[in-house]
């Protein structure tokens, strides 16, 4: 085909739709979002909160490749909190609760001023594709528009069923229509799927609730903004609350498992751990004598009230008695029911690193289709899709970001080499490298990628650079002035900080040009100095791995000759024929002792070539 | 895709899967030790073993189907030939519950060697594979029917050494190894999805008491290090009792050396990993394995190898598990003699009064003022005189008594691991006393994790992550 319609198409605008469609509009190419409801534009289908720990990380990381969702958080952010404030810098993330309706329409206003990009409300039937690779869509209409890549992005729409109670109907959302043709088109093009589910709370009406019943959980004095590019202070508008279910809360749980489709094995698909259910935490801790929950606004125009920590399948009866049994919520009203859903996802093994799929090419998934769960994990992956479509497109070698650079590293890494059992949800403790990829230097990790892409501009570019001059020279007064101890023993600045009980406003006194330095830039400070021993250490190990990962694997390789090999592991290596060693390790299910074999018979092959070679040569 | 064979619940909730990885070949070997016996048994596992045993062995009478676990008489065939050539017993024992978890089939026979070796050549000849050393229980591990610890202590319980080895190996193939390690782990596992659920999930309320993180990680030192200790112990019943035999010249130390050796030697097969020195023989008393290390060699070196060898045996000598000081009794003590007994007197070491069969001219009540701590025997290397008691001797003074039921950690290997373990734990708990974060400790225990999988052979990524969800309601 010589001319398309657009470069790119994007199939739903939700979190992982918004920043794929942006991404590729401010690289220059032709995009289009389509979207079933132009009004559900990154609507937060969940939890009116975007952050918390390793997905505050994310929205950094996101932020500082030229992404929008902190941007928009900080915008529309009403409660605002910095996580693990009492602990160190690594584990720290921040957590806003946002108005939804305002970022909602903040999302759309800001993608209908974004150059290059066409937003258009339309059901998306087919994908289709020649040869093997993805040249547009078909919408329910019958029109077709191409392109040369499309990115899908329909969050839990595809077959997507609701349940509440016993009582089941199609949906991709709450009363919003799911997307069924398209998930089959997928499945037609060889694309495996399963099934998952995940559940979400009841809202309440504000005003029939009795709020004294409830522990008050203020903002943060001084709230940390996501973005890096948020200049102005921001405020706190609300507070959030505390309650607890009881025992008598427990008992209607139990007298009604029956009715709970989550629990009864109704629902076929695979749910998250860590989001249970009211029925599952019940079932799971029958010792523990309440559960915690919190009340949280969802925005400053709206009665509706999120009760977080009881998301639930059970029918509407009895979710209304389990009410009831709270005090402070008796009389509260149900404006939505909480409810159950099941909807397909597609395996992620069977993607690229860049997002793209295997099996078809100019394809990409991002978001919950790759069977992640969250805002932040699924921007994350459009972000990435976008990317890396632009790039393919403009012949650019693609960008992939490895596990000692980032939680999208981590994030993308695990999905494609080991897929995923249950919706995928982003912790710290999944990287290795936690210590390193921090709030605090997401910018100095990222920044530097989202110039050369294109998507960070220069004024914002120069404050980073200007930031990372001032850190220099205060880590340059930090190792050579000295410093008193109360023990008497004088020692330099950076060792004084090192001291656990020790924080940078003790020690400011002592640091000239102390008063130009930001918040942003002591946390940053005081991470790299405290962390620096592990830090030092990591490197070496990073750096290591990083030269093996290089290994190239001879194109010629017979993979059958390689000793201590399962014939699964050849198998994997003959269908895949990785080039590289890194390319080797995200092969789903090779076993590293696998990896560790191949590098050392790559080696002794080279050891042997070499001996053999004539001395002349050298 | 990769069945689970098994799965292990433990009662914390966490799930170990055994993966059941198979092979295409089918392997076979000769099972019993060379040399010339009454019997001999040829093993074959895989699941070809049936068939290609069927192409080997003709039954004595005709059937239809071969029973499982039922002795077949009939004989080994070669087809080549077109000829029966030994009398033999077939079993057939089909998979999952044999030795390596795969089908395998044994031929009992007579035990020479030349029949043995045709039975397998057949064997190959027919398909099978010879079997690398340790095939049959690799598989037996990588099928999971025992873990890696199991394996090596069967490799050592097959190789030992000694009586007290083979004990100890016995234990730890029943798996007597692996559940210490194995508890340690879990119990590590716990500790640190404690810290990491607190770190994940701030707002749940959760609490964890820095009492309870200390002690836990208390408990695991002492355990781990109750298991380096017992390395010492282990290497002497592997590696056997170093005993140095030392003294001036022409005091009879070769002529004792031979004494033990004749009355003594131990046959032993080289254990693997150890190097065998030509100035050190092995002697077995009692139950335990002795290395003599030969000082009489030392004499000057003529080339580059004999000094290496002799600075290798001064080496061994100086690290020596203990010492005979040989002294020839037959002359006065000099100024050599004593300055020798004031060297070794705070070692482990047993004085030798040699020469008793010639005239007493050495002052033995001297000799005992100078050293009252050591062991003093007088002997006769040459006329074979007191040696009885000496062996008894050596025994009781040299060999390292451990507690009674003790896991023995027999392999450098496994001490290296489980040293690797102590350091991060100890890191650990000095971080936790100096009132470090949660993450920077926990980044220590975290290191422990791989180390005690590699010990036995489960790395499962997913156990804390498992055992958060297990143990904490969180989560929204």
């Amino acid at each position: 085909m010589e001319s398309y319609d657009f470069d790119v198409i994007v199939v739903g605008a939700g979190h992982a739709g918004c920043e794929a469609a942006h991404a590729a509009s401010l690289m220059g190419l032709k995009t289009c979002l389509v979207t079933i409801n132009l009004e559900t534009i990154a609507q937060m289908s969940c939890n009116p909160a975007i952050g918390g720990l390793a997905k505050g990380h994310l929205v950094r990381e996101i932020d500082a490749l030229g992404g929008i969702m902190g941007l928009l958080a900080d915008r529309t952010g009403i409660h605002f909190r910095l996580l693990n404030r009492s602990r160190g810098g690594a584990v720290q993330a921040p957590r806003a609760q946002s108005d939804k309706a305002l970022y909602r329409s903040a999302m759309k206003h800001w993608l209908e001023k974004t150059p290059n990009l066409a937003l258009f409300q339309g059901i998306v039937t087919d994908i289709l594709t020649e040869n093997n690779s993805a040249w547009g869509v078909r919408t329910i209409e019958g029109n077709t528009f191409s392109s040369r890549a499309v990115i899908v992005t329909p969050g839990t729409f595809l077959n997507g069923k609701i349940h509440i109670g016993l009582h089941h109907y199609p949906a991709g959302r709450a009363n919003e229509p799911p997307s069924e043709e398209l998930s089959e088109s997928l499945k037609t093009l060889g694309l495996q799927s399963f099934r998952l589910k995940t559940g979400t709370p009841m809202r309440l009406h504000k005003d029939t609730i009795h709020w004294d019943h409830f522990t008050t959980q203020p903002g943060d004095d001084k709230p940390v903004p996501f973005s890096f590019r948020t200049h102005k202070k921001l405020n706190n508008k609300i507070a959030c609350y505390i309650g607890y279910t009881n025992v008598k809360t427990h008992a209607i749980i139990h007298r009604n498992l029956d009715k709970s489709p989550l629990y009864s094995g109704k629902i076929t698909g695979i749910g998250p751990r860590y989001c249970p259910s009211i029925e599952d935490k019940v079932i799971k801790f029958p010792h523990h004598k309440r559960h915690q929950f919190f009340l949280e606004l969802e925005g400053l125009d709206t009665a509706e009230v999120y009760i977080n920590g009881i998301s639930s399948s059970l029918p509407l009866e009895v979710q209304k008695d389990i009410l009831k049994s709270i005090p402070g919520l008796e009389e509260a009203e149900i404006l939505r029911p909480a409810y159950g859903i099941e909807y397909d996802a597609f395996v992620p093994t069977q993607l690229h690193p860049t997002l793209e799929t295997r099996p078809i090419a100019n394809l990409f998934f991002a978001g919950q289709i790759n069977g992640t769960s969250g805002y932040e994990e699924a921007a994350a992956q459009g972000l990435i899709a976008g990317i890396n479509a632009s790039l393919k497109i403009k012949g650019r070698p693609p960008f992939i970001l490895r596990r000692d650079e980032a939680y999208i590293g981590v994030l993308i890494d695990d999905l494609i080499s080991k897929g995923v059992e249950e919706p995928y949800r982003l912790f710290t403790s999944r990287a290795e490298y936690r210590l390193q990829l921090r709030i605090d230097n997401a910018d100095a990790r990222l920044m530097p990628y989202g110039k050369e892409l294109g998507l960070i501009d220069d004024e914002d570019f120069k404050a980073f650079q200007q930031k990372q001059k001032r850190i220099q020279r205060i880590m340059t007064i930090l190792e050579s002035e000295k410093v008193k101890t109360e023990a008497q023993k004088t020692i330099r600045l950076k060792d004084m900080l090192k001291k656990p009980e020790i924080k940078f406003e003790q020690i400011r006194e002592h640091v000239p040009q102390q008063a130009e330095l930001s918040d942003e830039d002591i946390r940053h400070i005081e991470s790299e100095v405290k962390y620096e021993g592990y830090l030092i250490k990591q490197a070496k190990e990073i750096a290591h791995n990083l030269k093996i990962d290089k290994e190239k694997i001879p194109a010629q390789l017979d993979f059958q000759s390689v000793p201590g090999l399962t014939r699964e592991a050849r198998e994997k290596l003959d269908q895949y024929r990785p080039r590289t060693i890194a390319e080797a390790k995200r092969i789903p299910s090779l076993t590293p002792a696998a990896i560790t074999n191949l590098h050392i018979h790559i080696k002794l092959q080279q050891r042997n070539a070499q001996k053999s070679s004539p001395r002349s040569e050298r | 895709m990769l069945t689970p064979l098994r799965k292990t619940v433990y009662s914390s909730g966490i799930t170990v899967y055994h993966i059941q990885v198979m092979f295409e070949d089918t392997i076979i070997a000769v099972s019993t030790a060379p040399g010339y016996g009454g019997l001999g048994v040829v093993r074959l596992s895989g699941d070809q073993a049936l068939q290609i045993s069927k192409k080997i062995f003709t039954p004595k009478k005709a059937l239809t189907a071969i029973s499982p676990r039922q002795p077949l008489l009939g004989y080994l065939f070669n087809s080549e030939h077109n000829e029966r050539f030994e009398t033999a017993y077939l079993t057939f024992f089909p998979a999952p519950n044999t030795y390596t978890r795969e089908d395998m089939v044994e031929f009992s026979c007579h035990g020479s060697p030349v029949i043995l070796e045709e039975a397998v050549r057949l064997g190959v000849k027919a398909g099978a594979r010879h079997a690398r050393p340790g095939e049959f229980t690799l598989r037996a591990y990588l099928h999971g029917r025992i873990d890696i610890l199991q394996a090596e202590a069967i490799n050592d319980l097959i190789m030992a050494p000694s009586l007290a080895q083979a004990k100890i190996s016995f234990r730890q193939m029943e798996g007597s190894l692996s559940k210490k390690i194995g508890a340690v782990r879990k119990a590590l596992i716990h500790l640190l999805s404690q810290i990491e659920a607190t770190i994940e999930f701030p707002d749940d309320g959760l609490k964890i008491s820095q009492r309870h993180i200390q002690k836990t990680m208390t408990n695991a030192i002492q355990t781990v290090n109750e298991l380096i200790k017992s390395y010492d112990f282990g290497k002497t019943l592997s590696e056997g009792t170093t005993v140095a035999i030392t003294g001036r010249t022409n005091v009879g130390k070769s002529t004792l050396f031979n004494a033990l050796l004749d009355r003594e030697r131990a046959i032993v097969t080289p254990y693997p990993g150890t190097t065998r020195d030509y100035l050190t023989e092995q002697i077995k008393i009692k139950d335990s394995l002795f290395s003599l290390i030969d000082m009489a060699g030392m004499g000057a070196a003529t080339d580059q190898i004999e000094k290496e060898g002799i600075q290798r045996g001064r080496r061994l000598a100086k690290e020596a598990d203990g010492i005979l000081l040989v002294l020839d009794a037959s002359r006065k003590e000099t100024k050599e003699d004593i300055a020798l007994i004031k060297k070794f007197q705070k070692q482990k070491a047993i004085l030798l009064l040699n020469k008793i069969d010639l005239p007493v001219k050495m002052d033995i009540q001297t000799i005992k003022t100078l050293a009252p701590e050591l062991s003093i025997l007088e002997i006769s290397a040459l006329k074979r005189l007191n040696l009885k008691t000496l062996e008894k001797t050596i025994a009781d003074r040299f060999i390292p008594h451990p507690k009674k039921s003790a896991n023995i950690v027999l392999h450098l290997r496994q001490k290296l691991l489980l040293q690797d373990v102590d350091d991060a734990l100890q890191n650990a708990l000095q971080l936790l006393k100096d009132g470090y974060p949660e993450e920077m400790f926990g980044e220590e225990i975290r290191r422990t994790l791989p180390a005690l999988g590699e010990l036995t052979g489960d790395i499962r990524m997913d156990d804390v992550m498992s055992d958060i969800f297990n143990r904490f309601c969180v989560g929204k």
